[in-house]
C-alpha cells in the first residue's frame, strides 16, 4: 500500500513536470501553430545558461534564476526574430520543419560551447526528500509541481480571459483573420517564442536541480510529448490532468508492470497511452476540435 | 508537370507516356550511370563507400518522398523502418540462411507490415498530430529490439550479418557491394517513378492536395493513406536491408529519430514532391557529411577541448542552418532551381 502512495505521489509530481515543459509545446503552439520539435533542446539550453551563470560565473544563486529567465528569453526573442519572423504566412508544415532544424542547430551549437561532458547542475531546491507517513517525494518535485500549477492555470486565466491573451488565440486560429482585425501577428508569434523559452527554462531548473546535465537531457522534451497530444495542444489547464494521467501510469508500469515483464516497459507507456487515445479521441482529451477527419 | 523543350511531339501512345523522351536524355541518364558505373574504378575504395552510403539513404529516401512529398504523410520515423528491415534481414540471414533474393522483399514487406500499423493511424489522425505518432514508432522499435529475447534480434548486442550471396557471388568488398547496391537503387528509383506516374502516385497527389476533394471524386482516401505508408516504408525496409549487409552488424543505435530527421533534411534540401529532388538531398547532404568527417582532424585542431564531438558538432550547426536557410530562402529546394535553370537556359536568350 505504501508503494502504491509513493508511486501515485512521485508519478503525480512527475507528471506535472511533465505538464511544464508540456506548457512550453502549448504556448509556441496557441500562438504561431507551430509544433516546436526543438523543445527539449531549449530546455537543455535554459540549463546550460543557468549552469554557466552558476558555475562559470559564480554567481549566486539568487541571482541566477532571473538572469536565466531573462536569458532565455532573449534566446526565445532571437530564434523568432531570425527565423520565424521571416516565416509569417508560410504553411505550419514549413514552420514545423524549421523547428527540426532549429532542434540539429541548437545541439550542435551547445555541443560547440559547452561540449559532451556531464556537468553537475547547481541545487535550486534543497536535496532531502521530504516525507509524509510512508510517502517520499523529493523537494524538487514537490516544489517544481506547485509552480507548474500555478504558471498552468495563470496562463489558462491569461489565454481567456486578458486581451493580449485572446489576440494570442485569435493568432492561433487563423493568421490572416487576425490580421484584419488588427493583431499584429508578429508581436503575438514573438511573444509567444519569448514566453515558451522562459518556461522551458523554469522547466530546466526543476527537471535539472542537484542532477546532472549534458546535451542528452533533451529527451525529456520527448518524453513530455504525449501529455501535450494527450491533453490536446490548445488546452493549457488540461496539460495538467495529461500529465499527472502520464505520470501516474508510467509509475505504475514501472512499478507493477516491469517487474513482470523484465523490461522497462515503462518508458513506453507514455507513447502507447498517447497511441490508444489519438485513436479514440484525435483531438486529445480537451483540444479544440478543429482537427478535420476523413 | 515535366516541361519538355518545345519541338519533341509524341507520333504513338507509347512514345507519350515513355519516361525519357529525347535523345539528348537518353544521352544524359547513359552518360549518368556510365559515371556512376565508373567511380569505384577510377577513384577507388573510398568513393565507393561513400556511394554504398549514398545509394542506401536514396532508397530510404525515396520511400519518404512517396510517402511524405508525394502523399504528404509525415513521417517522422523513417529511419525506425528501415530499422525494421534491417534487423528482418539479419535476423532471416542467421536462423534460416535465406538467400538475398528472397531477403530483400522480405525485409521491405515487414517494414511495410509494422509502417502499416502506423498508417492505419493516419486513417484517425491528421496532420501534425500524426506526424507525432510515428514518433512512437520510433520507441516501440527501440524498445522491442532491445527487449525481445537476444536470439532473436540479439537485443543490446546487435546482429553480425554474413555477406550477400547472388548468382553464385559473394559481396563482401565495398566495390561489389557499390555495384549491387547500384543495381537495387537504381530499380527501386525506377519503380518509384513508376508509381509516382500510375494512377496511385496521382492519387497520392490528390490526397496531399486536398484530401476531401480525394474523396469526392472517387479517391479510396483511406486505402490511399495506408498504402502510401505501406509503400514508403517498403522501401525504408529494402534499404534496411541493403544496409544490413553493407554495415554487415545492426544494431538499435544505428536508427535513432535523429537519422529519420536527416533523411527529412534530405528531402527539404532537395525538393519535395519528386523523386529526382530526393536524391539531389541525398548526394548534397551525404556529401556534406562526407566533406565535414573528411575534414574532422582540421576542425579538431581548431577547438581541441571538443575532440572527436567536434564532427558530430559542427556538423549539426551547418545542417541546421543550411535546412532554416533552405525552408526560408527557398522553400521548394534544390530541384525547382533546377528547373528553373534548364528552362531559362532553353529559351535563352530571351527572359520569357
Amino acid at each position: 500500500m505504501a508503494d502504491l502512495l509513493n508511486q501515485v505521489a512521485n508519478g503525480t509530481l512527475l507528471g506535472l513536470l511533465y505538464a511544464l515543459i508540456a506548457l512550453g509545446f502549448a504556448v509556441v503552439y496557441r500562438a504561431s501553430k507551430v509544433f516546436n520539435m526543438a523543445q527539449g533542446e531549449f530546455v537543455v539550453l535554459g540549463g546550460f545558461i543557468v549552469w554557466w551563470l552558476a558555475s562559470d560565473l559564480e554567481l549566486p544563486l539568487i541571482a541566477v534564476v532571473p538572469l536565466a529567465l531573462i536569458g532565455a528569453g532573449i534566446v526565445g526573442f532571437a530564434i523568432e526574430r531570425t527565423f520565424f519572423a521571416r516565416m509569417v504566412g508560410e504553411s505550419a508544415f514549413s514552420m514545423v520543419m524549421v523547428t527540426i532544424a532549429l532542434l540539429i542547430l541548437i545541439r550542435g551549437v551547445i555541443l560547440v560551447a559547452w561540449g559532451p561532458e556531464i556537468r553537475p547542475f547547481p541545487i535550486v531546491f534543497p536535496l532531502q526528500p521530504l516525507v509524509v507517513g510512508d510517502v517520499l517525494v523529493p523537494r524538487s518535485l514537490l516544489y517544481g509541481g506547485a509552480i507548474s500549477i500555478a504558471t498552468c492555470l495563470g496562463l489558462s486565466w491569461f489565454f481567456s480571459r486578458t486581451r493580449l491573451g485572446l489576440a494570442l488565440t485569435a493568432v492561433s486560429q487563423d493568421h490572416q483573420v487576425a490580421l484584419s482585425l488588427g493583431i499584429s501577428v508578429r508581436h503575438a508569434m514573438m511573444f509567444a517564442w519569448v514566453l515558451g523559452s522562459v518556461i522551458s527554462a523554469v522547466g530546466a531548473i526543476i527537471y535539472l536541480s542537484g542532477k546532472s546535465l549534458n546535451f542528452l537531457a533533451s529527451d525529456i522534451g520527448f518524453a513530455a510529448l504525449p501529455v501535450a497530444l494527450l491533453a490536446g495542444l490548445e488546452s493549457v489547464a488540461g496539460l495538467l490532468i495529461g500529465g499527472v494521467l502520464v505520470g501516474i501510469a508510467q509509475a505504475l508500469a514501472q512499478q507493477y508492470l516491469d517487474p513482470v515483464v523484465g523490461a522497462n516497459v515503462a518508458s513506453l507507456v507514455p507513447s502507447l497511452f498517447i497511441l490508444l487515445v489519438l485513436f479514440f479521441r484525435p483531438t486529445g482529451l480537451f483540444g479544440w476540435k478543429t482537427i478535420e477527419r476523413v | 508537370m515535366r516541361q519538355l523543350p518545345s519541338g519533341v511531339f509524341a507520333s504513338t501512345y507509347l512514345q507519350d507516356a515513355a519516361l525519357i523522351r529525347t535523345g539528348k536524355q537518353w544521352l544524359a541518364l547513359g552518360v549518368l550511370l556510365a559515371a556512376v558505373a565508373l567511380v569505384p574504378i577510377v577513384l577507388g575504395p573510398r568513393y565507393a563507400n561513400i556511394g554504398n552510403n549514398m545509394f542506401i539513404l536514396a532508397v530510404v529516401v525515396t520511400g519518404l518522398q512517396l510517402t511524405l512529398g508525394y502523399a504528404g504523410q509525415v513521417n517522422l520515423a523513417q529511419a525506425a523502418f528501415m530499422g525494421v528491415g534491417a534487423f528482418t534481414a539479419a535476423s532471416l540471414a542467421n536462423h534460416w540462411a535465406l538467400p538475398f533474393i528472397v531477403i530483400l522483399p522480405a525485409a521491405g514487406l515487414a517494414a511495410a507490415l509494422f509502417g502499416l500499423l502506423f498508417g492505419l493511424a493516419a486513417v484517425r489522425i491528421k496532420g501534425f498530430y500524426m506526424a507525432l505518432t510515428t514518433i512512437t514508432a520510433q520507441f516501440v522499435f527501440h524498445f522491442a529490439v532491445i527487449n525481445l529475447p537476444a536470439s532473436w534480434f540479439g537485443a543490446a548486442n546487435g546482429l553480425k550479418v554474413p555477406p550477400a550471396q547472388l548468382f553464385g557471388l559473394s559481396f563482401s568488398s565495398d566495390v561489389g557491394l557499390y555495384y549491387l547496391n547500384g543495381v537495387v537503387a537504381a530499380g527501386m528509383i525506377a519503380f518509384a517513378l513508376g508509381i509516382a506516374r500510375s494512377r496511385f502516385g496521382r492519387a497520392f497527389v490528390a490526397v496531399r492536395d486536398d484530401d476531401v476533394a480525394a474523396g469526392m471524386v472517387g479517391i479510396n482516401v483511406v486505402q490511399i493513406k495506408a498504402l502510401a505508408f505501406m509503400v514508403g516504408t517498403f522501401y525504408a525496409g529494402v534499404g534496411g536491408a541493403l544496409w544490413a549487409y553493407y554495415i554487415r552488424f545492426v544494431g538499435a543505435e544505428q536508427f535513432t529519430l535523429f537519422n529519420s530527421i536527416w533523411m527529412i533534411a534530405m528531402l527539404i534540401v532537395g525538393g519535395m514532391g519528386s523523386i529526382v529532388g530526393g536524391l539531389f538531398g541525398v548526394v548534397v547532404i551525404a556529401g556534406l557529411q562526407e566533406l565535414v568527417t573528411s575534414l574532422g582532424p582540421q576542425l579538431a585542431e581548431l577547438a581541441p577541448e571538443l575532440g572527436g564531438q567536434i564532427v558530430f558538432a559542427s556538423m549539426n550547426v551547418l545542417l541546421g542552418l543550411l535546412i532554416a536557410l533552405f525552408l526560408i530562402l527557398e522553400p521548394k529546394g534544390l530541384m525547382h532551381r533546377w528547373q528553373l535553370i534548364k528552362f531559362s537556359l532553353r529559351i535563352w536568350p530571351f527572359p520569357h
